[in-house]
């Protein structure tokens, strides 16, 4: 291919500990990756590292990069994590200025007499209340008063803030007081101000509040980044813009980013959700579990129908002993995802019952695994995986770092001692509960969304997940992994992958045949043209941009609404009697039943704008493409598969020796650099097209019934 | 010959068995119409052996309900023994004395079959929106007044609606379809935990879970009562007193006797207060729930909540006391009593375990419910709404603020409030030195001001407490702020619903809790 038609795309994206960056000709699907340690004081200068370690080794000039650069990132958890954020003001309706202190009252253990809460983001000082008033039904009834405004300047710049959050009561339903004071304070303040019913535009004072807060704390955060980020760019001769990864898998330019950073906090699995998304469609999986572990916390993301599901809460920072409730639950949409405290590095214990437990505390990477040799001695997943011959302690990270067998056994014989069991049964016993830990944790995530995961297909990433798969797919009846290639850096890949695109939502209530067609094309006539600016400001041309509609929705009465996707188009495609149809279809599916004689409610309605994309297909990495169709292990080694049962002697495979069309039979072991497959009795492994490992087994047929 | 279970593989199962009950829970709370249960989270399922014993309950929900369905179930299968269920059929009751004490609280029993036989029982209790009656509040003379009893009775026969009891309850009911579609999501979810009980089963090739769960109590019984026999035998006694609105004084005496031979617990509330005239007589069930539930968190809050790690802990109280309640005695407010009971022992467990121990707090949350008519004559209802004062300051750490405690229930959105009725809000802040002083200072109360924008009279069912006695410090900590309810300006004084007129103002000022420890000196340094 000669130079003039590579069409060379980029993606960054910042993890906790490494930032990953991809390099994809869309002409060719040349794949280029690189991986770089996370530097969190500066972190553009792991980016500058990154990408040019990258452009070096693919040998492409910044100036050959025309197109968008996408940016996910966990900048915004990790500064509401740390706390290390900027100094926000907060604006409130008189009399509510200790929400963000009341919280909802909750204590989110009941046992527990010690539990604590985080502080909030913005202290009481630097919160201000001020005289107004909006009622349920959207009327103004007291508006802000000049003067009262003025004052809040006053008090405002004498606390030197440098981004102010404003949310009043009831803005939800209309947002006029919150935006005549918020102009006001952005005209005279010369800082940045968010108003509640843009970031979280939905009844329940305490989240919106507490949304609308984290965000005007990271304001200050992400905004100088992604300055010094493009100024960067620029000076060095990028020709794309930069659009931003945000929770829900939308895309969207810096520019707009900047102003809701909060969007931006489950950007980096988000990522990883849309890379699932595009493998479920290429390899026409209707359900496909995302299943990534890494070292301290697994994650389980489903996605139905190419697809993931969205939530609108999300619990950031979690601060009293990882407990569900310890931490900000931001109202913002993101993909629904669960994770869990139980990682390559969750530590194994006996509880007061004598029983064996594992995670959620972690070992962390300092000190590590007992096997890591930095003087951990409790035992940790990834000990047990070493005992039980799951990782070759000479060949982690390719043998970059040597694992210590000795360690690992003598943390486990530990714990073996206090149960009463063999050491090598109680590793087995280890890796039996963290993976019925996740299997769990991943039901109760398909419960959520009124699915059966029995049967679903899983694809493995993460340092860990390959490790692990197989076993958590046996635990949820599933009969097919796949481990794709460049697993370690598939978040990144995700972002290549995915059209760009933003999702809007504004609330107008009304029993379903009650709204005019008027009211309804007011919303969407508005919702359409922010998706048009949003997208523009992507590079979007108009002529590409999109229509989907949906409506949020539930039996009235009900206080939790569904989301249904009623079609798409530039004009809104449903009746009366279709809405209905697919309202109680999807009510069905979740809950198992109908409510007949009871209206049907819309409380939301949705707008998704997306561009129209062509598609991009990968090419096979090089060693794969070149690599012979005949499996042949290099060696072979005893590896644990049940607890009781004796080693077995199992084949171990290079990665990059599997050409495409090579099959094999488990048990095996498969390594590569980054990871380590670790496929199960029972199971068989083709290499795909792709260069894909897909596992397969047989799987008895399963007594309950399909939900 | 029963089967065994070495330690892992008993983790596994137990874990699978919690993972049931919970996936049932968020089922519940998800389908609920009533607000109580989808906005404050006030349900509890739970899982039962062929005997009616708890094994495992869902991480939800309240000490209260949760406890009185470990009871419950006892109560329903005398009714209606195992033996004489067939497929398809489900329980269902509020009986008061039977189950969680009040009205309001509807249970719902699902047996759970394999192979054609009964293997275990799911049940669920939830709050409903409405049972008919007086309604919420503490005014009713007698638990008839109260609403509708529904005694133990098949919701379900085969499979199929029993329609004659469905004719009943949907009948006597204000909002029918609030009622029916709770109705349905218990049914719904008692279906979930019984697919994932079965599935659980099949994974595992186990027929039933009677060895199971024999394990599972087992263990925890012998883990409590080796808690207990660490601790030093003797009696340890406590009183704590409550005053309510119209000037009535509660007097709860609790005698805790440690037994470590036996490893037991008895603790026994004779000497507290007779009946109340009011509905805030709490029955044996609920007492012992929160009794229970107290005891626990200070001994070993990490032991899973079954009936082997209650079965330690006996709780004795003088019949048609405030403590456990006789029929007619009415009960819709039991909560006031019950909630308070806590203060009263941990008060006395404070002598044996002080860095567990923490100060009195403000007990129960106040709940209110408003109705009245808007200008052009419909009717509004709001569903009940609670709100929290300060707990007590810890032996390390100061009181929640305007936190709930005991209970697990959150407080209602105000935006949720004002979208359901035409209440409008003036104030929710917290109360300035509400807070004991101490070593350790009780977390603060807080103040609630609102007013109902109608140009009728309104009504207002209100329960509140400790307006006079304010919340002891301990070991020295100071006493925290009482509470104060008043219409504008001018105190409260009945328990009773009272009507209010246009613009008047109503102000809650719930009290702070108490401090831990001598308070320091201030300018010390």
């Amino acid at each position: 291919v000669t130079e003039s038609l590579r069409d060379w795309r980029l993606a960054v994206d910042i993890g906790g500990t490494f930032t990953d960056v991809v390099l994809l000709d869309g002409a060719t699907g040349h794949v280029v990756v690189d991986k770089t340690l996370t530097t969190p004081s500066a972190p553009l200068d792991g980016v500058r590292t990154g990408v040019t370690q990258l452009l070096a080794k693919a040998g492409v000039r910044p100036s050959d990069i025309t197109r968008p650069i996408v940016h996910a990132t966990t900048l915004v958890t990790n500064a509401l994590i740390e706390g290390k954020y900027g100094r926000a003001g907060l604006v409130t309706t008189s009399g509510f200025g200790d929400t963000l202190l009341i919280r909802n009252e909750h204590r989110y253990d009941m046992y527990d007499l010690q539990i604590e809460f985080p502080d909030p983001p913005i202290a009481r000082e630097n919160t201000f209340e001020i005289d107004e008033r909006t009622s349920a039904e959207g009327v103004v009834l007291t508006e802000p008063s000049p003067a009262a405004i003025d004052a809040l300047v006053a008090q405002l710049v004498a606390r030197e803030v440098e981004s102010v959050a404003v949310c009043f009561l009831n803005s939800y339903a209309n947002p006029a007081n919150e935006r005549a004071v918020a102009e006001q304070l952005e005209k005279q303040l010369g800082v940045p101000v968010c108003v509640s019913a843009e970031i979280s535009p939905q009844i329940r004072e305490y989240p919106r509040m507490i949304t609308t807060a984290c965000n005007a704390v990271t304001m200050p955060v992400i905004g100088p980044y992604l300055d010094e980020l493009q100024r960067w760019l620029a000076a060095e001769g990028f020709g794309g813009s930069v659009l931003m990864m945000l929770s829900n898998g939308g895309v969207v330019s810096a520019a707009d980013a900047a102003r809701v950073p909060i969007r931006l906090v489950e950007s980096g699995p988000a990522a990883g959700a849309l890379a699932g998304s595009w493998f479920a469609k290429r390899l026409g999986e209707d359900r496909l579990l995302c299943f990534d572990m890494g070292g301290t916390t697994a994650k389980s993301c489903l996605i139905e129908q190419h697809e993931p599901e969205l939530t609108n809460t999300f619990e950031v920072a979690r601060m009293y002993r990882f407990k569900k409730g310890s931490g900000f639950p931001v109202s913002v949409p993101s993909v629904d995802l669960v994770e869990i405290g139980a990682g390559g590095g969750s530590l194994a214990r006996v509880d007061d019952l004598g029983l064996l437990k594992v995670g959620p505390e972690s070992a962390g990477a300092d000190p590590g695994p007992a096997s890591y040799g930095r003087g951990g001695t409790k035992p940790a997943v990834t000990d047990a995986d070493v005992l039980l011959g799951y990782l070759d302690p000479d060949f982690f990270l390719g043998g970059d770092m040597q694992l210590d067998r000795s360690a690992a056994d003598a943390a486990v014989a530990a714990v073996a001692q206090r149960l009463g069991l063999a050491t090598i049964d109680t590793a087995a016993g280890i890796h039996d509960v963290v993976n019925q830990n996740m299997a769990a944790a991943s039901r109760m995530h398909g419960v959520e969304q009124g699915v059966d995961l029995r049967g679903v297909s899983v694809i493995a990433f993460g340092g860990a997940g390959p490790v692990h798969a197989c076993a958590v797919a046996d635990l949820l009846e599933s009969s097919r992994v796949i481990f794709p290639v460049n697993a370690s850096v598939l978040s990144a890949f995700g972002t290549l992958v995915s059209p760009v695109r933003i999702d809007l939502a504004r609330s107008l209530v009304g029993l379903l045949g009650s709204i005019t067609v008027d009211q309804r094309e007011r919303v969407l006539g508005e919702l359409r043209a922010e998706g048009r600016r949003v997208l523009a400001a992507a590079g979007v041309a108009e002529s590409d941009v999109r229509f989907r509609y949906g409506i949020d929705a539930r039996y009235a009465g009900q206080g939790n609404e569904i989301t249904i996707w009623v079609g798409e188009g530039d004009e809104w495609p449903g009746d009366e009697a279709t809405v209905r149809d697919d309202f109680e279809r999807e009510y069905r599916r979740i809950y198992g039943l109908t409510i007949p004689d009871v209206d049907v409610e819309i409380v939301t309605w949705r707008v998704s704008a997306v561009a129209h994309m062509d598609t991009v297909e990968p090419a096979v990495p090089e060693g794969v493409a070149h690599a012979s169709a005949e499996a042949k292990p290099h060696r072979s080694r005893p590896v644990v598969y049940h607890r009781g049962q004796p080693a077995l002697d199992v084949p171990v495979y290079r990665r990059e020796t599997l050409g495409i069309g090579a099959r094999f039979d488990g048990p095996a072991i498969v390594e590569e650099r980054e990871t380590t497959a670790v496929i199960r009795p029972g199971w068989t492994v083709e290499v795909a097209s792709d260069g894909s490992l897909i596992a397969t087994r047989d799987i008895p047929q399963t007594t309950g019934a399909d939900r | 010959m029963t089967r065994t279970f070495d330690p892992i593989e008993l983790e596994v199962l137990w874990q699978s068995l919690i993972a049931t009950v919970n996936e049932q829970a968020k089922a519940l709370q998800r389908a609920a119409f009533s607000p109580i249960v989808r906005e404050a989270g006030d349900l509890a399922n739970a899982l039962f052996d062929r005997e009616g014993r708890m094994v495992a309950q869902a991480v939800t929900g309240t000490p209260g309900h949760i406890n009185s369905l470990a009871r419950a179930a006892t109560a329903i299968l005398e009714e209606y023994p195992i033996d004489s269920l067939e497929p398809g059929d489900i329980l269902v009751t509020n009986d008061p004395y039977k189950t969680a004490g009040q009205l309001l609280d509807v249970t719902v029993f699902s047996p759970v079959w394999r192979n054609q036989h009964v293997i275990a029982f799911v049940g669920s209790t939830i709050h409903h929106t409405d049972v008919g009656g007086y309604g919420i509040g503490a005014g009713a003379r007698d638990v008839f007044e109260e609403g509708l009893w529904i005694p133990i009775c098949k919701l379900l026969v085969k499979g199929e609606r029993n329609k004659d009891v469905w004719k009943f309850i949907l009948s006597n009911v204000r909002q029918p379809d609030h009622m029916a579609g709770d109705l349905h999501a218990q049914i719904a979810s008692g279906e979930v935990g019984s697919q994932r009980l079965n599935a659980l089963c099949d994974a595992h090739g186990l027929d039933d879970i009677d060895a199971l769960g024999a394990e599972i109590i087992r263990r925890s019984e012998d883990a409590t009562r080796a808690t207990i026999r660490a601790l030093a035998a003797g009696t340890y006694e406590s009183s704590a007193t409550l005053d309510l609105a119209d000037g009535s004084i509660i007097e709860i005496k609790c005698a805790i006797t440690v037994d470590p031979v036996a490893g037991e617990i008895i603790v026994d509330y004779a000497g507290s207060s007779g009946a109340s005239p009011y509905g805030i007589n709490v029955v044996k069930n609920y007492t012992h729930a929160y009794t229970t539930f107290a005891v626990r968190s200070v001994l070993n809050p990490e032991i899973p909540n079954n009936f082997g790690s209650l079965a330690p802990i006996k709780v004795e109280a003088p019949e048609g006391s405030i403590v456990n309640a006789v029929s007619p005695a009415p009960c819709t407010a039991r909560h006031v009593v019950g909630m308070f009971l806590p203060n009263a022992l941990i008060k006395a467990l404070a002598q044996i375990q002080p860095d567990q121990a923490m100060a009195e707090g403000s007990g129960a949350v106040w709940t209110m419910q408003v109705s009245g008519n808007h200008d052009d004559g419909r009717p509004f209802i709001t569903a009940m709404f609670t709100y929290a004062g300060g707990v007590g300051a810890r032996a390390a750490k100061p009181g929640l603020s305007a936190t709930s405690y005991p209970t697990g229930v959150a407080a209602v959105p105000i935006e949720v409030v004002e979208a359901s009725a035409p209440v409008r809000f003036l104030r929710k802040a917290l109360r300035p030195d509400s807070g004991g002083r101490g070593a350790q200072v009780g977390g603060l109360g807080q103040t609630i001001e609102f007013t109902v924008d109608t140009p009728r009279p309104w009504q207002l069912n209100a329960v509140t407490s400790r307006l006079a006695i304010a919340p002891e410090g301990i070991f020295g900590g100071e006493a925290g702020a009482a509470g104060s309810f008043s219409v504008n300006g001018e105190p409260v004084t009945t328990q009773a619903r009272v009507t209010l007129q246009p613009g008047d103002v109503v102000r809650l000022d719930l009290p702070g809790g108490g401090g831990y420890g001598e308070p320091v000196a201030v300018g010390a340094d």
